[in-house]
């Protein structure tokens, strides 16, 4: 299980959640570049949530001003295609560059 | 008093293992999470919480008392027999499937969990843990961790009534909160779990920060000892019980290592209990590995040698036991092997004492004492 990012992070992206993760599994975080040329915080329109690095404490859910975080038992029915998209950006801290740009396109 | 909620947010102090950051955020270093919180969250424990720039943490109460006998900690090296009085608070910042003190540690994450805490001072509890013949006074049910103010406050307590003092945690320290701890912290057992990172975030963690935490208690003097609950299909793969005990055997094979035999409890109720025969397979790996003391528990009677200390030098038998009863004790008053003079590791009397108890008990004070009863 992992907590999942969705739609409501679109344009807003604010980083409270990063900044309140003990795992460090939010990203991009802003102004960090990554050594795997994953798009950085500029260039992407949501934050995402890498699965297997979430250790499920929900720290994030509280400090998000637009409740784009749910549990993924919890996540409306109508948004479970950010199931993947929160997956497909990174996945135990590997950047998919071939699924993040097929979800993307 | 209400809730749980308000009674966590009424029982309170301000915290000592913390900083102030900029914007009324803290930083929290009680657990290896070292949570960035900001002003009106709590911490991923939920019960630390920053209050317009001051994190407040659990004082003056507690969710638990139990008078055991030290080998239920378990604790095999440090005053066989003794009476080990335990206390919890409630919380914790790990969320296991299969913990066996949810009750407690999940109050607050879980409405089925409910309990009704005690307020109390620490004199309260230091003098029951006095009448009840207790030689120790040990910090548990919850992880000890996230309540280490109120812990110490007990534990000074203690220590001027002649008590041993100890923790029994699931090692997810830092470096601050174990200096924190050493002056007024003789006993230490870690819980560890696994020893894949993979499995540890299943269970709201992550295993380096306690691996770290391992080394570091050996290094500055805590009497440790390691228990890990092997549970099947989870973390009793040969390759991972290998490494774990290799890693052990690698800080200091004088290192107690036991390993438990697992029962369905709380969420996880789809792995079958540990067999003996699991179990004897994974203290075989420990003692392959190097481990010289090596222990099978949970199954009394059914695990062979396994409950016993021997001499690694000349297999002496030097401690039996049958579950948590002592049935033969044969150290030397300076903990040594009576026949070859080997040192045996640990924390010993200079003669065993009688048991008052082989078996848990709560404690009848209640009546007589002025505990209150905080109504949640």
């Amino acid at each position: 299980m992992a907590y999942i990012i969705a739609e409501p992070c679109i344009g807003t992206r604010d980083t409270a959640c990063v900044d309140v993760c003990p795992v460090d599994c939010i990203h991009p975080a802003k102004g960090r570049t990554y050594d795997d040329g994953r798009p950085t915080f500029d260039e992407v329109p949501q934050l995402y949530i890498d699965p297997p690095e979430c250790i499920d404490c929900g720290a994030c859910v509280p400090v998000c001003p637009v409740t784009a975080i749910f549990p993924l038992e919890d996540l409306p029915e109508k948004w479970h295609a950010y199931i993947e998209t929160n997956k497909n950006y990174v996945d135990g801290g590997k950047f998919q560059p071939d699924k993040y740009q097929k979800a993307s396109s | 008093m209400g809730t749980l909620h308000e009674i966590i947010h009424e029982n309170v102090r301000e915290g000592e293992l913390y900083e102030k950051l900029d914007r009324n955020w803290v930083r929290c270093f009680a657990c290896g999470h070292c949570c960035k919180i900001p002003d009106g969250q709590p911490g991923v424990c939920k019960v630390r919480y920053n209050r317009s720039g001051t994190l407040y943490v659990p004082w003056g109460y507690v969710g638990g008392i139990q008078c055991d006998p030290i080998e239920k900690k378990p604790f095999f090296h440090a005053h066989p027999g003794a009476l080990a009085y335990s206390f919890g608070m409630l919380g914790c910042d790990l969320h296991c499937a299969y913990c066996q003190n949810w009750v407690t540690s999940q109050a607050l994450r879980d409405p089925a969990a409910a309990v009704g805490p005690m307020r109390v001072t620490p004199a309260d509890l230091v003098l029951d843990a006095t009448r009840q013949g207790g030689r120790v006074i040990v910090s548990t049910y919850n992880e000890p961790l996230i309540t280490s103010e109120w812990a110490l406050a007990v534990f000074k307590e203690a220590r001027a009534a002649g008590l041993v003092t100890g923790f029994v945690s699931n090692g997810n320290g830092t470096p601050q909160v174990l200096e924190y701890l050493r002056p007024w912290v003789d006993l230490y057992k870690v819980d560890l779990k696994s020893f894949d990172d993979r499995h540890y975030r299943q269970l709201g963690g992550r295993l380096q920060p306690i691996l770290d935490t391992i080394r570091c208690l050996h290094e500055m003097g805590f009497w440790l000892e390691i228990v890990t609950l092997v549970i099947p299909g989870f973390n009793d793969s040969t390759d991972e019980l290998t490494r774990l005990a290799e890693f052990l055997a690698a800080v200091s094979p004088d290192i107690p290592w036991h390993v438990t035999a697992f029962h369905k409890d709380y969420k996880m109720t789809d792995p079958e209990n540990t067999t003996a025969e699991t179990l004897m397979r994974a203290a075989e790996i420990g003692k392959r590995a190097g481990l010289r003391y090596v222990y099978a528990g949970n199954l009394p009677g059914m695990v062979g040698d396994w409950e016993n200390t021997r001499c690694p030098k000349c297999r002496e038998l030097l401690i039996e036991r049958n579950g948590y009863l002592i049935t033969g004790y044969h150290l030397t008053p300076q903990g040594c092997c009576p026949s070859c003079g080997a040192s045996i590791p640990g924390r010993w009397d200079p003669a065993f004492r009688r048991q008052i108890t082989a078996r848990p008990f709560v404690p009848l004070m209640r009546p007589q004492s002025d505990l209150l009863v905080l109504d949640s």
